[in-house]
């Protein structure tokens, strides 16, 4: 408890990182009743532990073991779970923190969200599958798999895409580019139509600046966007068929918009769209504006615009021809009719004059006009030899129209030069093709005329000199350069601006280029209610810009209507998506093909022609999704409940916290920086944790291992260890920890999936410290068949034929070598997450040279900052046992201070008085779920639920859009009371997930949650029978019939309560012990602590330093003073414990001290009984220069004379047959020692004689010294195990040296032997008095070697120090402070609910043949008083191995009857 | 910058005398005007740096020295002479080395490998704007050797295992490069007088490696590896039984033929195996 703070402190707690440790830490703090803020920074939980497929050493499926945790997570009601989340900052004070949280937005809400997948499923964004390590593609839409938590999906945005920026329109490319890659065609349409009506003509002629901004250009070329709208139109013309979108609800209001050019017709269909009725004035007997009468047939022949004012006209448009504004009507007039706004869009269509002499002479013909005649089949051909003035695309059609009309000669004069056209390239170019000639640097000073026609124009030439205000190098006369161009036509196309006749008559306000003034954002002008843009606007411009400034207007025209904010939330704050265009395999852009230039003036048939279907797909395909989502709104449209949000923003959170708990983890090394393996560079070498997903059976491959490069299994795989680690040259000089024994299970699992398969690991020192691991690794060598090199790895290069690999490196007598393999795995290191390291930065916790936290104390839990606690990956390399350790411990520290607050923040649910149901007739409601489509799709469900109302006894039925909604289970709760329902039937997805909840449910509708059953229609059923509809929907019946009849067996069952005596009992007053006490007393237990010697501390008071160099007796004496004057903690020495009663929460232990009996009442029991060192007999042992390792070190301690020449042999005693485990301990501690020795004798010798230096994490920094200060390691192999000889002039060692292959013979004047830890040598009689097993090794044995390292199997007994097995001290006090926190767990109950789900033996049929007693798994039954066996309920797990092992059957398992089985079974049979 | 200082080294003066050509062909067609250290001396790659460390540290300083004097940048084309001068950079300005006060250098100019210098942006762009003839149907690998990237510490290379300089040129040239592992294979040039086998088998891997690829010709930026990956062609054919014969392109030669310049097939009539069938110059 925290003695600091001022007052009482908060029962809550931040844990940041929700991988296994956070999970852990989160659910310890949890089941204290401490509130958990639990804060991820990914979409769900479980970190890397969800990607790894198996885990060692036994091979357990990380899937299985990790999933189960998931959900106890996201169903305990203490913890809230915040993805995308980090820690800002905290303030405050330890007890009582602000932990400020920023949280990134996850695009949907996940109160609404119910994970069903359905926009998965229509989102056209692939992006690489980051869960899947980038080997496949995910949507952007997505979960990691699915069985995460939270279950709702998340969405990923990078940005805007830089082709939607760049369309004025802000038209969602990469999201119809998606679609058109899929083949989702009309999708892609309408994702265009929603930003553009006119994809007809954009297809054609739209200047496409997102293809200038396309990402892909960077790569080679721009994706061909315009072509592939033009594809699609296409495709909906062959279907023959307009996709027309649903139109609002016809309104009242009318909308008057003069012109149908695409400004016009773009603000009629939007406005039509929502309702209102739109008529447009339109001066010409034609609509299309400009693209009707100013863009040439081969670019855009008539029928094409005629198909798309057809489709305008179809949402409800209509168009009057002939009516010209100023002439035939004015704005007043239309406001008098009743109109309610107004749009103008009249265009640009008066040609500039080029202001020369004699330009009003005949053959001068200005472009526009030239290009309207064309169109409206009125002109004639300009003359024989044409000159065309200006550089834009009127210009240029005008040239190539001039052709067409049988002009001989054409040639263009442009004033600058062909980087300054404003003309688009393609069509440069093809004009070119086709003949027209452009002469540069040209300006035309006056016509020459003869009899009122022009015979040609004086000219000038020009030069550029500085740039003018478009940026745009002006065009300066260079003198004396005049001459004439002879020609008797010439066509004038130096720009447009608006009709100012027309604008005047209606008081519009202009500028002084002719064009209307209007609000950049809303389009309005100075009229109130008339709105105008395109051209008119802004001179003549593009198609698309009239468009977007249609759709625009339109926006505003609404609002004014309703009266509405015009410019609310209308800037556009965008920021460009920069995607990484490094390494992206160039594929050339798809053209589409074209008219041969020879005979293409003949006539108006469209140059240009259409990719094909596949052309356009595997163009569509090359699209980098720069922004991740596209919001092409797929996902909106289709999710049925409305979770989709696309406007969400980041945000800031602040949490009342007591403690933190950092867990954030950590990230693989990233094997690119060791360019010399060719990772990112060679297909077949890939990473460890690539391999573990394709190993996976939810992996890319579906757990079918193969290769990249060819999709073959791979006959030779070689693992590289230490890439990433042990490795000073990067910065990475520690030892990762886990890598040695994942290669061995990724080489052992190889091997199962494939056959045959050779496999290698190519290694420095194999690293199996972990309990277990020698085993592992021995029976992967001498059984699996797995190959192990010691070496050092020169380079890998690759085959270029068979993409096969050779390794080069140098095996351990420096030979150089080389083999080839088919798959190369690099085993990669772990690192601090770079985001825990920005984290620990921002909040001011101190990290280690590598971004670890800092080891302050021996306590390795505590940071620098008091309150603020770390565990897992972060604290420093390790493996999940050691992580969940750690996680109990950080948990259980947390509690110390938080202990007085416990459950302050905790709301128990009150529910209402249970209904009695006993003698009712059973009244069954069926609830049929549809899952969104998941099972709707496949199964008929409205038949389904008629048919559930014919079943016996159901007396209401429904089907649900998803059963699991708020509102869905609102209506069961109601349909339970107003029914009067007493069996309530769910069909829908896995009890294992959602049972909890209906049966909350029920619970909360009076009813008792026993009275539930589920069918799984989902996973069961629609799942795996999606190609056979009707035989689905038949089996559904057969599963709700099964659940119906079983649901009328159904008993209420009641929990019993009983009370937990609240004191602990620990066991072993060693360091272990000692600390565990401690937590317990402060976070507020009485605890007694039993030791049996008559002093406290135990081995630990014999240790020196650890390896950070923190004083280690004074750390336990420390520990010892406090325990004994500690007021809440009983300390009995000489006492043993001689036997433990009770179950879990209620345990009476019997102890000795003295001759005397003490039974001691707690609730919890920790272990902590120690180890020992052992005691060879070999290598001279009992010689006085002979000694171990822990007597040295005492002797180190001690100081005085100290011996020259030391030898030591590791592994006296470990990993041999006969204790065939790793020490631990040995090799960092002879480093050590070594160090010691030489810093207090600096002239000292030492040689190790070691088998494998296991100094790892950062221990490896110890070994490294050891070796910098000249401490000799030598090899040797337990076949030629070194031997000693006494003699006169000392100790004579003789060791074969396997580098040098050669027999060494060392004088020593000391042997030191690193002698193994052991057991308690009483470790077997106190197993037997507590009925606690113990592991082959004479350890004690954990519950789960993974994910329960502190806990018995039996419940209420917890583990911690060298009982558990070898450690260092600082691990022994992570462990005890873990046992501490899962014991605290137990005790801060003041009640434990029992029984229910519990087997119950019947007496009258029991024959006490004590089957129950050997079977159970937790040693539960006992012979009860009346010398009949007993079960109690708070001890049973509810396992039933009991009831189908009793010969009498005389067991009943509560909710599990054989009535209830036999009744679902008989009634598949009916 | 069109004017840049040039340090050829005594190779480019003599046994690559092909290489300096070519170098000046193209140096010209860019508009890139080489000014020649004045009095340059031996770089000290042959013997000094083996037997006196000191004096090979001074022998480049002198002309790092001399470089500064001249106020420009300098590039060389020989890996070797590179190598050496970025040793020396490197033992001044980082490590303090002094024992050639009467040279001072400030580190005021950089000291560029022609190939690297050739390959930025701003020349390559300009040279893409001079290719007449692309050589869209040549395959080829880049071998940079081992010294012209690594070590890192010394070059400043970012990517000293996977070099691609070279590749840029010959993409620039219109031919295709092909991605190999042996790109900064050691040739094993300075054993070809005391140990011909070694190098024997160490260009017969390059050899083996460079058509199992595909590649039509191997492309070098060094003449010691040119001159030793071309020479011995026939010994080694003969060796193992094979018959090579693959043209070793200096980059230069391929930018003179992508560009059209004449000279072109004089440089290349230079070498053993002539490589001017392949690129259709004549």
């Amino acid at each position: 408890m925290s003695d600091k703070g001022n007052g009482k402190p908060v029962g809550s707690a931040v844990v940041a990182g929700a991988g296994i440790a956070g999970m852990e830490a989160a659910l310890d703090l949890a089941a204290q009743g401490i509130k958990v803020d639990l804060i991820d920074r990914d979409i769900s939980i479980g970190g890397v532990m969800a990607q790894l497929d198996k885990t060692f050493p036994t091979n357990d499926c990380s899937t299985c073991m990790i999933s189960p945790k998931l959900i106890e997570v996201a169903s305990d009601p203490n913890i809230t779970i915040h993805t995308r989340t980090e820690i800002s900052e905290i303030r405050g004070e330890p007890g009582d923190f602000k932990v400020h949280l920023h949280k990134e937005p996850r695009f949907v809400d996940l109160d609404i969200c119910t994970g069903c997948g359905e926009c998965i499923e229509v989102c056209p964004i692939e992006l690489p599958a980051d869960f899947n390590e980038g080997l496949n593609k995910r949507k952007a839409i997505y979960k990691h798999f699915p069985q995460a938590v939270p279950a709702q999906v998340a969405i990923d945005k990078h940005g805007q895409s830089p082709c939607k920026m760049a369309c004025p329109a802000g038209i969602a490319v990469q999201g119809y580019v998606g679609l058109i890659s899929q083949g989702r065609y009309k999708e892609a349409l309408r994702v265009i139509r929603r930003d553009n009506p006119m994809p007809v003509i954009c297809g054609r002629v739209c200047t496409h600046p997102c293809e200038t901004a396309c990402m892909r250009g960077q790569v080679d070329q721009p994706i061909a966007i315009r072509d592939l709208k033009k594809f699609l139109t296409e495709w909906e013309m062959a279907q023959g068929e307009m996709d027309l979108p649903q139109v609002k609800d016809k309104r009242e209001d009318r909308v008057a918009i003069v012109g149908a050019g695409p400004a016009g017709l773009t603000a009629g269909y939007y406005l039509a769209l929502e309702g209102f009725q739109v008529t447009i004035y339109e001066a010409l007997p034609v609509a299309g504006g400009m693209l009707r009468v100013g863009i040439p047939d081969y670019r855009l022949p008539p029928e094409m615009l005629d198909y798309e004012i057809e489709y305008i006209q179809k949402v409800g448009v209509e168009i009057k021809y002939n009516q010209r504004l100023g002439v035939d009507f004015t704005i007043e007039d239309l406001k008098a009719q009743g109109y309610a706004a107004v749009f103008v869009g009249v265009g640009a269509q008066e040609c500039r004059f080029l202001g020369i002499p004699n330009e009003e002479a005949d053959g001068v013909y200005p472009g526009v006009d030239f290009l309207r005649d064309v169109a409206l089949g009125q002109a004639q051909s300009p003359g024989n030899k044409v000159v065309v003035f200006g550089g834009g695309n009127v210009a240029i059609d005008a040239a190539r129209s001039a052709l067409r009309l049988g002009s001989e000669e054409v040639t263009i004069l442009y004033r600058r030069t062909r980087a300054e056209m404003p003309a688009y390239d393609d069509e440069v170019e093809e004009a070119l093709e086709e003949g027209v000639k452009i002469d540069f640097l040209v300006a035309p000073v006056k016509f020459a005329v003869e009899n009122g026609r022009i015979t040609g124009v004086e000219c000038i030439r020009m030069e550029l000199g500085q740039a003018d205000a478009s940026g745009r190098r002006r065009p300066v006369p260079v003198e004396g350069s005049e001459f004439t161009f002879p020609c008797d036509g010439a066509l004038t196309s130096i720009g447009q601006w608006p009709d100012a006749g027309c604008l005047d008559s209606c008081s519009l306000e202009v500028n002084r280029w002719n064009c209307l003034e209007v609000d950049p954002i809303t389009f309005r002008t100075n009229i109130e209610g008339v709105f105008a843009g395109g051209d008119d606007v802004t001179g003549a411009a593009t198609a698309i810009e009239a468009i977007a400034a249609g759709k625009e207007a339109a926006i505003s025209i609404q609002r004014f209507i309703e009266g509405r904010d015009m410019s609310e939330g209308r800037e556009k704050n965008w920021v460009a998506a920069e995607p990484d265009t490094e390494g992206v395999a160039k594929k050339p852009r798809r053209k589409p093909p074209s008219l041969p230039p020879e005979g293409r003036t003949s006539g108006w048939q469209e140059v240009v022609g259409s990719l094909s279907e596949e052309e356009a797909r595997e163009e569509a395909s090359r699209c980098l999704a720069c922004a991740g989502c596209s919001e092409c709104l797929l996902c909106e449209v289709t999710c049925k409940v409305g979770a989709i949000r696309h406007n969400d923003v980041p945000r800031d959170e602040v949490v009342e916290a007591g403690a933190v708990i950092m867990a954030p983890g950590f990230e693989v090394f990233d094997a690119g920086l060791k360019p010399e393996l060719g990772y990112g560079r060679y297909p077949n070498v890939i990473t460890s944790i690539e391999f573990e997903r394709i190993n996976s059976a939810s992996g890319p491959t579906g757990g079918h291992v193969v290769r990249p490069s060819d999709q073959t299994e791979p006959k030779r795989i070689a693992w590289l260890q230490c890439v990433g680690s042990r490795d000073p040259s990067i910065g990475q000089d520690y030892c990762s920890y886990v890598c040695c024994m994942y290669a061995t299970k990724q080489a052992i699992i190889a091997g199962e999936h494939l056959g045959e398969v050779e496999t290698s690991i190519f290694f420095m020192d194999i690293r199996a410290q972990g309990k277990g691991f020698d085993r592992y690794y021995e029976r992967a060598k001498n059984e699996r068949g797995v190959r192990y090199v010691r070496s050092h790895i020169s380079r890998v290069t690759q085959d270029p034929r068979t993409m096969d690999l050779r390794i080069h490196y140098f095996d351990e007598a420096g030979e150089l070598q080389e083999e080839v393999f088919d798959l190369v795995v690099l085993s990669v290191g772990l690192r601090p997450h770079r985001a825990a390291q920005d984290m620990a930065r921002r909040l001011g916790l101190e990290t280690d040279e590598f971004g670890f936290s800092k080891v302050q104390d021996v306590n390795p839990l505590l940071t620098n900052k008091e309150g603020v606690f770390a565990c897992g990956v972060f604290q420093g390399p390790k493996d999940i046992p050691e992580t969940v350790t750690q996680a109990a411990g950080a948990a259980g520290q947390a509690a110390e201070l938080l202990g007085a607050a416990r459950g302050s923040l905790i709301e128990t649910p009150v529910y209402p008085d249970e209904l009695d149901i006993l003698d009712q007739e059973p009244r069954v409601g069926v609830f049929v779920c549809h899952c969104g489509i998941n099972i709707a799709s496949v199964v008929d469900v409205e038949s389904v639920r008629e048919y559930a109302k014919t079943l016996p006894h159901v007396v209401f039925a429904d089907d649900l859009l998803f059963t699991c909604s708020t509102d869905s289970l609102d209506g069961i709760a109601e349909a339970i009371k107003e029914q009067k329902l007493n069996r309530v039937i769910v069909a829908s997805c896995s009890p294992r997930t959602h049972e909890p909840l209906f049966r909350d449910t029920l619970r909360k509708a009076g009813l008792n949650p026993y009275l539930f059953e589920m069918a799984n229609i989902r996973d069961q059923c629609s799942w795996v029978h999606q190609g056979d509809h009707p035989a689905a929907t038949e089996k559904a019946k057969d599963l709700i019939r099964m659940a119906v009849a079983r649901a009328l067996m159904l008993q209420p069952l009641h929990e019993i309560t009983v009370k937990v005596d609240q004191k602990g009992l620990v066991v072993g007053g060693g360091a272990a012990g000692l600390t565990a006490a401690l937590s317990l007393a402060d976070q507020g237990f009485e605890t007694v602590l039993v030791e049996k010697s008559d002093k406290l501390g135990g081995l630990a008071l014999r240790l020196s330093k650890t390896p950070q160099g923190l004083d280690i007796p004074a750390y336990v004496e420390g520990l010892i003073a406090r325990a004994k004057s500690h007021p809440r903690l009983t300390i009995m020495t000489q006492a043993e414990v001689a036997g433990v009663k009770g179950a879990i929460g209620r345990f009476t232990a019997r102890i000795k001290k003295g001759g005397e009996t003490i039974e001691q009442g707690c609730g919890a029991v920790i272990l902590a009984v120690g180890g020992s060192e052992f005691q060879p007999q070999e290598y001279l042992a009992g010689d006085e220069r002979v000694t171990t390792q822990l007597v040295f070190g005492e002797e180190l301690k001690a100081g005085g004379e100290l011996p020259d020449k030391v030898v030591m042999i590791q592994c006296v005693g470990s990993r041999d047959e006969e204790n065939p485990y790793c020490s631990r301990v040995c090799c960092t501690k002879a480093c050590l020692n070594a160090l010691a020795l030489k810093e207090a004798n600096p002239k000292a010798q030492v040689t190790i004689l070691y088998r494998d230096i296991r100094t790892y994490s950062t221990k490896e920094k110890v070994y490294r010294e050891a070796r910098q200060k000249g401490v000799r390691f030598i090899r040797y192999e337990p076949e030629e195990k070194p031997t000693v000889e006494a003699a006169e002039e000392g100790l004579l060692v003789s060791v074969f040296d396997q580098g040098l292959r050669e027999r060494l013979l060392i004088q020593a004047d000391r042997l030191v032997l690193s002698a193994a830890v052991r057991p308690n040598p009483e470790a077997h009689q106190v197993a037997s008095k507590l009925k606690l097993p113990l592991d082959s090794d004479g350890f004690f044995m954990e519950a789960h070697l993974k994910l329960r390292p502190v806990d018995f199997a039996a419940q209420g007994y917890f583990l911690a120090g060298l009982a558990h097995g070898p450690k260092f001290i600082e691990e022994s006090v992570a462990q005890a402070k873990g046992a501490a926190g899962r014991a605290a767990a137990v005790l801060s109950q003041e009640e434990r609910q029992v029984g229910g789900e519990v087997s119950v033996i019947d007496p009258t049929k029991c024959v006490r043949c004590l089957t129950c007693l050997r079977t159970c798994p937790y040693d539960v039954p006992l012979i009860g008083p009346d010398n009949f066996p007993v079960i109690d309920p708070a001890a049973c797990q509810g396992c039933g191995s009991c009831v189908s092992a009793c010969p009498r059957q005389a067991i009943t398992l509560g909710h599990h009857t054989d009535g209830q089985i036999l009744a679902k079974e008989t009634a598949l049979q009916i | 910058m069109n004017r840049v200082g040039y340090y050829p080294g005594c190779s480019l003066h003599a046994t690559a005398r092909d290489y300096q050509e070519s170098i000046d062909g193209i140096t010209a067609l860019l508009g890139l005007e080489l000014a020649e250290i004045p009095d340059w001396n031996c770089c000290g790659a042959t013997a000094a740096h083996a037997i006196a460390h000191d004096v090979s540290l001074g022998l480049c300083v002198r002309n790092l020295h001399r470089a500064e004097q001249q106020g420009l940048d300098v590039v060389v084309p020989c890996a070797l002479c590179f190598h050496e001068l970025k040793v020396a950079q490197k033992a001044v300005l980082e490590d303090g080395w002094n024992k050639a006060p009467q040279f001072p250098f400030e580190g005021k100019i950089q000291v560029y490998d022609l190939l690297a210098f050739l390959a930025q942006d701003q020349w390559l762009d300009k040279f893409k704007e001079r290719v007449v003839k692309p050589l869209k149907d040549l395959k080829a690998v880049c071998y940079y050797g081992c010294q012209v990237a690594r070590p890192p510490a010394v070059t400043g290379s970012k990517t000293p295992e996977n070099p691609m300089d070279m590749e840029k040129v010959v993409e620039a040239c219109g031919a295709r490069p092909l991605d190999w592992s042996h790109k900064t294979d050691c040739c094993g040039a300075s054993h070809s007088i005391p140990r011909p086998d070694i190098v024997y088998r160490l260009v017969g891997d390059i050899y083996d490696r460079a058509l199992e690829t595909g590649a039509q010709a191997i492309i070098v930026s060094c003449q010691m590896c040119q001159a030793n990956l071309d020479m011995y062609q026939k010994e080694i054919s003969a060796e193992r039984g094979r018959d090579y014969l693959i043209p070793i392109i200096y980059f230069t030669e391929l930018m003179g033929a992508a560009a059209g310049l004449d000279e072109t097939k004089v440089w290349m009539g230079r070498h053993f195996v002539d490589p001017r069938p392949i690129l259709e110059v004549s």
